[in-house]
């Protein structure tokens, strides 16, 4: 019978990942995942076995596929999942939380649970309605939150580095809406490793070259359950539209997205593209209230978001 | 859950709950492209199984598609 032959062992495919010319088996492509992963983690010097190791988990496939490849790999990786309060006729919060849970409680991990509306009395699209940073924009302003409280876990439990399950598609959407608009300060932000400084984690992304073809793959394959919904507020949203785009693209040109993606680390590299000034000079003023660091007077724009300021 | 039912019947694509009917026998990616989904963001399962985009499908085959994307800011 004809059949695509894994490139390791000859058996059957089950996916190809044409950007690589590669195509492998089931076991072969659940080891390449975290060989790829760990080779990922030496290259950008992202962290190490001795180091204490956060993962934002949102119950979806990339951070729950993120968090058990570090575990198999042996690091120290506990989670931290942030209950937005997000509804939208599906509880979507309630069943992604569960989903974050059951991954944990079935592999003995620790996960934090930080629970928006418990804490300040709302929910992430009720504080995005009620600012006028937030109207019509809930994910601009669900990721304030998430950034903040992030953070705050990282610090408070004294985690050296904090990691998220960002994939290829994810940075190459963003650094193609980044770049049509010529926003150069989120270019600058935007990295594979964002490096400690005071009040901050380091922020590292070791899925950042995987296509999430294959972060959902292992997912599947592995029979990690997680919440296949997208969040009802990212539905129309520039990035699936930008991400949407590079697919079409993709299609044609086998390897497009990686190349993108990659050749601007390389522009990075040779400081083409400054990085992200976090000096402890720009983050000289803590807020009142958090104590986390900020470039303002006064509250930071999480606290102002929360005390509806 | 899914998978082939007898010959002579159509291969049916299941996608959110919504089915979606191919006539005559394909391959997995051109299935997925006449349902109008990209083969870079949705796989194809039979029985569970995983399939390649060039994995021919046959008549009575179910076909469970699912979407990868996942969106939103700032994860």
């Amino acid at each position: 019978m004809n059949y695509m032959k894994c490139k390791k062992c000859g058996e059957k495919a089950v996916i190809k990942m044409r950007q690589h010319k590669l195509a492998l088996c089931k076991p072969h492509f659940l080891e390449w995942i975290p060989e790829q992963t760990e080779r990922f983690i030496k290259k950008y010097a992202m962290f190490s076995r001795h180091e204490k190791i956060l993962v934002a988990v949102s119950g979806g496939k990339d951070s729950l596929s993120l968090w058990d490849v570090l575990w198999r790999l042996g690091y120290s990786v506990d989670g931290v999942y942030i209950h937005l309060g997000v509804d939208g006729g599906v509880n979507y919060s309630a069943v992604s939380e569960k989903y974050a849970a059951e991954f944990a409680h079935s592999r003995a991990l620790g996960l934090q649970v930080v629970n928006v509306p418990q804490i300040y009395g709302a929910t992430v699209p009720e504080l995005a309605e009620s600012t006028s940073r937030g109207q019509g924009r809930a994910c601009s302003v669900c990721g304030l939150v998430k950034r903040h409280i992030m953070n705050q876990v990282a610090y408070d439990g004294n985690y050296q580095v904090l990691v998220t399950g960002h994939n290829l598609d994810d940075e190459a959407a963003a650094l193609f809406g980044n770049t049509i608009t010529w926003s150069t300060e989120m270019l600058q932000r935007q990295g594979v490793v964002l490096k400690e400084a005071p009040g901050f984690a380091r922020k590292t992304k070791p899925f950042c070259r995987f296509y999430e073809r294959e972060t959902a793959a292992y997912a599947l394959l592995s029979g990690i359950p997680y919440i296949y919904d997208e969040c009802p507020f990212s539905i129309g949203s520039k990035s699936l539209y930008y991400k949407d785009v590079l697919n079409r693209l993709e299609e044609e040109n086998p390897g497009i997205k990686l190349n993108f993606y990659l050749g601007f680390l390389r522009a990075r590299e040779c400081g083409f593209i400054p990085q992200k000034d976090v000096s402890p000079e720009r983050y000289a003023q803590r807020c009142p209230i958090c104590n986390q660091p900020t470039t303002t007077d006064g509250l930071c724009s999480f606290c102002r978001l929360v005390s509806r300021e | 859950m899914y998978g082939i039912l007898e010959e002579g019947m159509p291969i049916t694509m299941i996608l959110r709950k919504q089915e979606f009917i191919i006539e005559k026998e394909t391959t997995v990616q051109q299935a997925l492209k006449q349902i109008g989904v990209s083969p870079e963001s949705h796989f194809a399962l039979r029985n569970g199984e995983l399939l390649t985009e060039d994995e021919r499908l046959r008549d009575g085959d179910v076909v469970r598609v699912i979407a990868v994307i996942s969106g939103g800011q700032a994860k």
